[in-house]
């Protein structure tokens, strides 16, 4: 089967070298390739874990983390905001 | 006589409250241990000496003042480095995240702060946890203390080989589709990941959440029941952690129905771990352990089910690595966009992105049917099969790798010969359930070969309790001199 590499590393944000592209098709071929042997299953159930029925922490109001702590491993940041490049002109 | 080093962290327990050693004793010896045999494990990425012996200290103050002392107050515990530690750089092994200090603990380090266990330092791993060998480290391969050319497996490696090189007692990994176990099986110490839920997952760096479960390793098996009695239970932090306890752990085998599936020992485990394991189970058998054959026919998909699974949720998981928030930061001088580029191009080893690209691929457009959607369908499959094996028989025992630990770069160039090695624990964590690796045995050149033990879900005492039986009937676990 043919994998679009580029289109699949533009969703991905993933800059692949054109000297690369090759190499990487060709190991995502083989991981593809190992995929296909799965059956069909026609089976409608629930993809759920119905043992795990998953509680939701009540939502309550409490104090989050101070903004200097969480700023620390931010790498740009100015007037206690982070940056980023312009997004618009 | 036995050096400090060398003690379980049962032992080190009893020792410490019969006053026999301090706790700042114990933390020297094993800094001093760390310092000693390092340069030929590497299994450390951060130490933190500091903190270590100031956390002792205040142990040895609790002691003095006549203060009760919780099971594992005390004694080091090493942390693979995806588990959060506050004040303490938590890599992923990851250029992305080379110098990222979180600013909260993990719930298990919670756990383990509350008991007055000791935090020695942060160990290596394969990046974001995605590699059987602990070759795809950004910082270095860590080595197979029963031979320093082999790896010692992945992707917790500096977790099992600290444990197996004496350089600390206890450690904490991680295990997604083999993680814990593989590892243990490699380095010849006991490994457990826990039933999906029994361990809190808040402050697990995330790689595939239905999946990923933290776990302990020891060099005995009443070690691994003492960490994994301090960090089971629900966290509110998490919605899929639940109520979970451990109950008694004591040598009993006589009357257990063990499973022997056939398709866990085909043409690709070797020969030698095949001998081992069977052999293993002739130990249980004498022991008074009932042996009946069992199938779980769907074994065979499983692995491709869990690399459409794991790779899905790591696509989806690590798009929060964009530069901005924490983290690597790439090219700031053009667009937006490029600073995403550059940041994950650049931030991201060769497997993470191999990781990411097929995840994006399965997840996306005019595929999610043929891709994720059946392997979650064959996952109630694998799952339905378990629980139909668990109605004759009490446990399976299984391989844990098809081979002995290989040589460092054997592997490297070839991702799905790499990806085979998982072939036997993928479907534990497929369907959840609770799985143990415990030494059975060496093969040529006295490498260590491992036996699984997999159990219904929440079974982790019945699972501890055989391996107490199969560790007491062999004399105990050999440790490798170094």
């Amino acid at each position: 089967m043919e994998i679009d590499v580029k289109h699949i590393a533009k969703l991905a944000k993933l800059d692949i070298p054109e000297t690369e592209l090759g190499k990487m098709e060709k190991e995502l071929s083989s991981i593809v390739a190992m995929v296909e042997k799965l059956p069909e299953l026609t089976s409608k159930e629930s993809l759920l874990d119905p043992q795990n029925t998953m509680q939701l922490r009540p939502d309550e109001v409490k104090p989050s983390f101070p903004r200097e702590e969480m700023l620390k491993n931010v790498p740009e940041t100015a007037a206690g905001c982070l940056m980023v490049p312009k997004v618009v002109e | 006589m036995k050096k400090l080093y060398e003690h379980s962290a049962t032992e080190l327990a009893a020792m410490l409250r019969a006053k026999d050693v301090s706790a700042v004793e114990i933390t020297k010896a094993t800094l001093g241990r760390i310092e000693e045999v390092e340069s030929k494990v590497d299994a450390f990425l951060t130490v933190t000496a500091e903190q270590a012996l100031q956390q002792a200290q205040q142990v040895d103050e609790s002691i003095a003042a006549g203060k009760p002392l919780a099971p594992l107050a005390g004694i080091p515990v090493a942390i693979k480095d995806n588990i959060c530690t506050k004040g303490v750089r938590t890599t992923c092994a990851s250029r992305m995240l080379e110098n990222f200090v979180p600013p909260y603990n993990a719930t298990v380090m919670e756990k383990l702060a509350a008991q007055g266990a000791v935090l020695p330092g942060k160990l290596n791993m394969d990046e974001f946890a995605m590699g059987g060998s602990c070759e795809n480290s950004y910082f270095k391969p860590t080595k197979n203390p029963w031979d320093t050319a082999r790896v010692p497996g992945g992707s917790s490696g500096g977790s099992a080989a600290s444990v197996a090189s004496c350089e600390v007692p206890l450690a904490l990994g991680s295990d997604t589709g083999g993680s814990i176990r593989c590892p243990a099986s490699f380095c010849g110490i006991v490994g457990l990941k826990p039933t999906y839920g029994a361990v809190s997952r808040y402050g697990l760096v995330a790689f595939a959440s239905s999946l990923d479960q933290i776990g302990p390793f020891g060099r005995t098996v009443d070690d691994v029941a003492l960490l994994y009695r301090a960090i089971c239970g629900h966290d509110p932090k998490d919605a899929t952690s639940r109520e979970a306890a451990l109950g008694e752990v004591e040598a009993k085998v006589k009357g257990l129905r063990l499973g022997v599936p056939k398709e866990y020992f085909g043409d690709g485990i070797s020969a030698e771990v095949k001998t081992a394991v069977y052999g293993a189970i002739e130990t249980l058998k004498g022991l008074g352990a009932d042996v009946v054959e069992i199938s779980l026919p769907s074994t065979d998909y499983a692995l491709a089910a869990y690399y459409i699974i794991s790779s899905a949720e790591a696509s989806s998981n690590l798009a929060r690595y964009d530069g901005v928030k924490y983290g690597f930061s790439g090219r700031r001088d053009g667009t937006l966009n490029d600073l995403y580029l550059s940041t994950r191009s650049e931030g991201f080893g060769a497997e993470v992105k191999r990781r990411i690209m097929l995840g994006t691929h399965v997840l996306s457009s005019g595929y999610y049917d043929a891709y994720y959607k059946r392997a979650k369908l064959l996952q109630n499959v694998i799952a339905k099969e378990f629980a139909d094996a668990f109605e004759n028989c009490d446990l399976i025992v299984t391989p844990v790798n098809p081979t002995t630990a290989f040589k460092l770069g054997e592997k490297v160039s070839d991702p799905v010969q790499m990806y085979a090695t998982d072939v036997c624990t993928v479907t534990v964590n497929i369907a959840g359930l609770p799985g143990l690796s415990l030494p059975c045995g060496t093969g040529e050149g006295g490498l260590p070969i491992g036996m699984q033990l997999i159990g219904p879900k929440f079974s982790e005492a019945r699972l501890l309790s055989v391996a107490k039986s199969y560790e007491t009937a062999v004399g105990g676990f050999a440790v490798k001199e170094m």
